[in-house]
């Protein structure tokens, strides 16, 4: 090679040797120039995008697999914007189909598209699929109609509009169980949440936790995206057979006996397990929206747990329960009714305001004589007897796993608020107020023969991650003896027998009390105005249900022997058949078996 | 003299012009090759993306559906619609009075809801994505060749 051309590649090669250089440190310069980070930024925010996963909402089950609540695909119907050509038929085609307001849809349509600022509007909102696949039709036949004519003006079209699925809370059963379930606000796409009963109580466990995961356009960062686990779903103890039977049992007697209100509460004294709760009035958790219609204010969503009242003679079962347990009576203890008691000063009447003569205890309860229990409490004394009162639960909340639960505090002695009358009255269930849960929860010590007060509950199981964990029963007291408990049932079985008691069912034993309190007005106690209660359990010697009936202000009889004693025997009659329950007859011979 | 001897035993010039480009095509076949595998595996993993893509889609849809179609079952039988359905078909409901109760031999009576097994040993959470799809060339080369494999040790589901 000449020295010529040498040095002229050698001058080349320089210069190329410089350009590259050039160009490394250009690139190393951008690189960390206070421009890279913000271009980095910028390329990231453009590859890929973040989006939040909201998990389906947890289903809800009877004790036997019923679906209660679940959730069923509906569509949000939109526009994009710059695929929109025809913003008229587009408003036409909604307004006739779907029913929406054919202005606001087409001022919406209409919307000129702009790049990251007006691109999509919703159009409408949980739409059924058997709409959206009308609506799709429809814009299946344009499209083929402006194939075939293209050069016609006006080719009517419903281009741009998008369907998006999601899904919705939906109750099968309507208003079955309502009271119970609650219901979830599920208009509010993004904020909606459960009112109510197991939707409000459970709200965060049915949710499940919504996640923001962000998806890379580039196929090549394929992630792991995280699978968003579904809420909850929950299992109850409600059996869906007894709570329908005793919706329509609770309607039936609203109709016959002209109360404003009832209640009733179907529970496994051994366990807790409430198998029915059912009041009045009832929503359709479908129709959330006319809750300020069905409910009035200050109507309770769910009586059974929100609302108080004074018991009446049901109450008695608890005042023999605590004498009975602390030995001040017997079941054959005599007792002499002079149709009067005087007590703190004032006189306790019967609820005849006669005499019943001599009287056993069993004959008290029978007759439902309050100057007989009021004597009792006395004899037990104002500190055993509100000890026991405690003890049953009065005056706390069961804990029922319901929103909304309500209590009344208990006045006791030493209180400014009590006196030494209140020691009478509130031993036949008067001056004292309590929920129909609590009722039921303070008497399930005496049904289940064993002296052990249970908490009542509605959830049975829970389905989480693909495992069910399933709850325990719980024992939140012993307030009586299991003698105590199973001598009072048999007091009460035979109060029953000997009264005839329209509370009966033939075949079966069943132990019960009825209950009728005045309610106090403005003006005092009304005789005029009561509530008429009945609670019962069987069969017996092996109780396997608990019953609770409350009419409120029944109008045909004031009486609870007349108006609820029926009430209980038609559910039993039901229950026996829901629950597989032999007679007593049948029973005693499978037992042999 | 000596350079006749170093002259006869060098290497003739187009014999080393052609050791280099030898050398060089060498090169640029290693480059080549690995260009091609690289662009082929991306070309797969491309593919796959997108399919897992449109899989997690078609998975999502799917579980909307299933919600979907147990909520319109749960709607044709629900309690009312049982009762009214089976009244159209002459059943009357039965009465306390009159059913009648046979003993059946081992039949421990219904048995309660029980949608998932019961929380066991077996609860191990493994991840979804093996960690083949998200490692580098490099990664794999390194964990191949310097580290031991984790993959047995990881409890990862194998396919």
């Amino acid at each position: 090679m000449k020295p010529a051309h040498s040095l002229r590649y050698s001058v080349l090669a320089i210069i190329l040797g410089l350009s590259s250089l050039a160009i490394v440190v250009q690139i190393v310069r951008i690189q960390d120039s206070s421009s890279a980070s913000q271009l980095l930024a910028q390329a990231a925010r453009y590859s890929g995008e973040y989006h939040t996963i909201y998990p389906e909402r947890g289903d809800i089950y009877d004790r036997w697999g019923h679906l209660l609540a679940g959730n069923e695909q509906v569509y949000e119907i939109g526009a994009d914007l710059q695929q929109v050509v025809d913003p008229k038929t587009i408003a036409t085609t909604l307004n006739s189909i779907l029913g929406t307001d054919y202005a606001q849809t087409l001022a919406a349509a209409s919307i000129p598209y702009v790049e990251g600022k007006a691109q999509y509007v919703v159009l409408d909102d949980f739409i059924t699929p058997e709409k959206v696949q009308e609506i799709t039709q429809l814009k299946d036949e344009y499209t083929k109609q402006a194939s075939e004519n293209p050069n016609r003006k006006n080719n009517p079209s419903l281009s741009g509009l998008v369907f998006t699925p999601h899904l919705k809370r939906s109750y099968p059963e309507g208003d079955l169980a309502s009271n119970v379930l609650g219901f979830y606000s599920y208009l509010d796409r993004e904020n909606g949440r459960g009112f109510f009963g197991i939707e409000e109580k459970y709200n965060d466990l049915l949710a499940g936790t919504p996640q923001e995961v962000w998806t890379p356009f580039d196929p090549h960062l394929v992630q792991n995206v995280p699978e968003v686990q579904p809420g909850s779903s929950l299992i109850l103890t409600i059996d869906r057979e007894i709570q329908a039977s005793v919706e329509t049992i609770l309607n039936h007697a609203l109709e016959t006996t002209e109360a404003t209100s009832g209640t009733i509460i179907v529970m496994d004294p051994n366990n807790g397990d409430i198998l029915a709760m059912a009041t009045t009035p009832r929503l359709n958790p479908n129709e959330y929206w006319k809750y300020a219609e069905v409910f009035p204010s200050p109507t309770p969503f769910n009586r059974a747990v929100s609302q108080t009242y004074e018991p009446g003679s049901v109450f008695k079962v608890l005042t023999m329960a605590a004498a009975l347990d602390t030995g001040t009576v017997k079941p054959n203890t005599p007792f002499l009714d002079t149709g009067v008691f005087e007590i703190g000063g004032s006189y306790i009447h019967n609820w005849d305001g006669s005499a019943w003569g001599q009287q056993d205890m069993i004959g008290c309860m029978q007759h439902s004589l309050n100057v007989c229990l009021a004597w009792v409490a006395s004899q037990v004394g104002a500190t055993h007897f509100y000890d026991y009162v405690r003890a049953f639960g009065i005056g706390h909340q069961t804990g029922i796993d319901l929103g909304g639960e309500v209590t009344y505090p208990l006045r006791i002695p030493g209180d400014a608020q009590w006196f030494p009358v209140d020691l009478g009255t509130n031993s036949f269930g008067q001056g004292i107020a309590v929920t129909p849960i609590q009722m039921v929860m303070a008497v399930s010590a005496i049904a289940n023969q064993k002296g052990e007060m249970v908490a009542p509950h509605i959830l049975k199981a829970m389905v989480n991650n693909g495992r069910q964990y399933n709850t325990n029963t719980q024992v939140v007291g012993s307030p009586i003896s299991a003698a105590t408990a199973q001598t009072l049932t048999n007091m009460l079985v035979e109060s029953l027998q000997q009264e005839s008691s329209d509370a009966l069912v033939p075949g079966y034993t069943v132990a019960g009390k009825t209950g009728t309190a005045e309610i106090p007005t403005d003006k005092g106690y009304s005789s005029e105005l009561t509530n008429a209660s009945f609670v019962g359990w069987g069969p017996i010697p092996d109780p396997q249900f608990l019953v609770y009936v409350w009419l409120e202000k029944p109008r045909t009889s004031i009486w609870g022997s007349v108006v609820a004693s029926p009430v209980f025997s038609d559910v039993v009659k039901s229950l026996v058949v829901l629950m597989d329950i032999p007679p007593d007859n049948q029973r005693q011979l499978i037992y042999k078996q | 003299m000596t350079d006749h001897i170093i002259q006869a035993y060098r290497q003739a010039p187009w014999r080393t012009q052609m050791q280099w480009i030898g050398v060089f095509l060498l090169a640029l076949v290693a480059v080549a090759s690995v260009a091609a595998v690289y662009l082929n595996i991306s070309a797969r993993a491309a593919t796959t993306g997108r399919e897992i893509q449109a899989m997690e889609s078609k998975n999502d849809t799917i579980e909307r559906q299933i919600a979907d179609l147990e909520t319109k079952l749960a709607f044709l039988t629900s309690a009312a619609q049982m009762q009214k359905r089976a009244e159209d078909m002459g059943f009357v409901p039965v009465d306390a009075a009159t059913e009648q109760y046979l003993v059946v031999p081992g039949y421990t009576g219904r048995q309660l809801a029980e949608l998932a097994p019961a929380p066991g040993p077996d609860m191990v959470t493994v991840p979804l994505l093996r960690s083949n799809y998200t490692q580098s060339l490099w990664e794999w080369l390194f964990q191949g060749f310097l580290a031991p494999s984790q993959e047995n040790r990881s409890g990862e589901v194998q396919p």
